[in-house]
């Protein structure tokens, strides 16, 4: 029975009012002329209502005349009338349907590449031997061979170990995984001598094996063989050793910074005006307008209109916001500017410094002119400089 | 129904075991609990209002009467009668 009713619902159907004294001849002659009537409901003595097949419609017209009965349409339902009102708007499902075609051929292409993993490789270098690859933004997701693609990238790129391409959507996810540098790793039958790896002055040295160059107290060079591997003898044969040592010696560091008096500050007033721009693929639209600021903070934010999920079509808004700034001179004294001084050698000298090392001795000297105050810092530090050089 | 045609039939499908309301153009009536009623093999409507239904058949006359009675649908072989059905009778 619902079968029956999806199909009336297809081919259309008509609530009918039927006036008439001889009321159940009329559905007994329908019935029997084949037409199908249901809900057929009585509203008063004369009068029912009832629904009927589009198509039995025009059969009715006879039984009508026999039975001397009323027909009224109350109303029309079903897909055929329903064609009728969309014809009216016919242009509207046709953008509608054309939007859902440009959609799905927009959908096989790729147009997005995101690399994931990269930590100092250069992303440039990548992207670019991706495209010469075929895999660049507008390329048909059918035409990739990421297998091949895979292969050829990590033939080109000597700084990747692995690769790996998947395709989501519109989008196309580079996994990589970047070669660690090998470590200098020295066997321990290998011969090798200890080197400095700065200047300094040697505050210990302890020797496990090797024979020692230096003493404490000595002054080093960068480059200097403090412990060497090979140990030779007057009345015994030349051996070589694999050297071990402790080498902890006195290095310094140091660094200049000048801080003038008078610095320009640049504060945000808190006036902003945003530019849009629509960009499709790689073409820009926009309406050129003038920054009237003198000053001012430049950011820009790039919005994907159309995406949906993964499927992320190239059209892009950027909105670029311009923040006004205002230049303020300021006159430090000479105490403020000491201590600014001191708080950015400090920041930077510690860069400097590896972390193993012990600070011995912190000192900074300030020379003042007119419009300056220039800090220099020394910094003493202990530390191992001993490292293993391979012999050859 | 007396006629003896009727009888030679009656008894064919007895002995042949076939079901009576094909054979004997008798109506087969379904109450489903007291809210629907499916009448097969009725030879049409002759009253029809909302507390009471008429259906001529093989067998007689049979009235149904309750409340709010409405035809959900009629075709020639049968005919679905649904309201709140509190007698039939022959």
């Amino acid at each position: 029975m619902f079968i029956l009713r999806i199909w009336n619902y297809f081919c259309g159907y008509a609530i009918i009012i039927v006036k008439g004294i001889k009321i159940e001849r009329f559905i007994n002659l329908a019935v029997i002329n084949g037409i199908y009537l249901w809900d057929i409901q009585k509203i008063d003595y004369t009068t029912i209502k009832a629904k009927i097949n589009l198509k039995d419609f025009s059969k009715l017209r006879s039984i009508v005349r026999k039975t001397d009965s009323n027909i009224k349409v109350m109303e029309k339902r079903g897909v055929p009338f329903r064609m009728k009102a969309m014809e009216k708007r016919k242009w509207f499902f046709f953008g509608l349907g054309a939007l859902f075609i440009f959609l799905y051929i927009m959908s096989s292409y790729v147009w997005m590449i995101e690399i994931n993993g990269l930590k100092h490789a250069d992303e440039q270098a990548i992207i670019d031997n991706l495209n010469a690859e075929g895999l660049r933004i507008g390329v048909r997701k059918k035409n990739i061979d990421k297998r091949e693609i895979e292969n050829q990238m990590l033939i080109k790129v000597p700084d990747l170990t692995w690769i790996g391409l998947e395709i989501k959507g519109t989008k196309a996810f580079v996994t990589v995984v970047e070669k660690r540098p090998e470590p200098q790793f020295i066997s321990r039958e290998d011969p090798c001598n200890i080197i400095a790896s700065k200047n300094g002055v040697i505050e210990k040295i302890l020797i496990l094996n090797g024979d020692g160059m230096v003493k404490d107290g000595d002054t080093v060079k960068k480059g200097q063989v403090l412990v060497s591997g090979a140990i030779i003898r007057d009345n015994l044969a030349d051996r070589y050793v694999h050297s071990m040592a402790e080498v902890h010696a006195r290095t310094w560091y140091e660094d200049v910074e000048e801080i003038p008096y008078e610095q320009i500050e640049y504060k945000k007033t808190g006036k902003t005006f945003n530019t849009y721009a629509i960009e499709i693929i790689k073409q820009k639209f926009e309406r050129n307008k003038k920054v009237h600021f003198e000053d001012y903070n430049k950011s820009n934010k790039e919005i994907y209109i159309l995406s949906f999920g993964s499927y992320v079509f190239p059209v892009k808004l950027v909105v670029t916001n311009y923040e006004e700034l205002k230049p303020v001179t300021k006159i430090l004294n000479e105490t403020e500017a000491k201590t600014q001084c001191e708080k950015r050698l400090n920041v930077r000298i510690n860069l400097q410094i590896p972390k193993e090392a012990v600070i011995l001795d912190k000192k900074i000297d300030y020379f003042i002119n007119d419009k300056s105050i220039i800090g220099k810092i020394y910094v003493e530090v202990l530390e191992n400089i001993g490292v293993k050089d391979r012999m050859n | 129904m007396n006629s003896k045609s009727y009888k030679i039939k009656e008894k064919i499908s007895d002995a042949f075991e076939l079901p009576k309301d094909i054979t004997l153009d008798i109506p087969k009536i379904t109450i489903l609990g007291a809210d629907s009623a499916t009448v097969e093999n009725h030879k049409g409507v002759m009253s029809y209002s909302d507390n009471q239904i008429i259906i001529n058949t093989g067998c007689g006359i049979l009235i149904i009467s309750g409340q709010n009675l409405a035809i959900k649908s009629i075709i020639q072989e049968e005919i679905i009668i649904i309201g709140k059905i509190s007698n039939v009778s022959f």
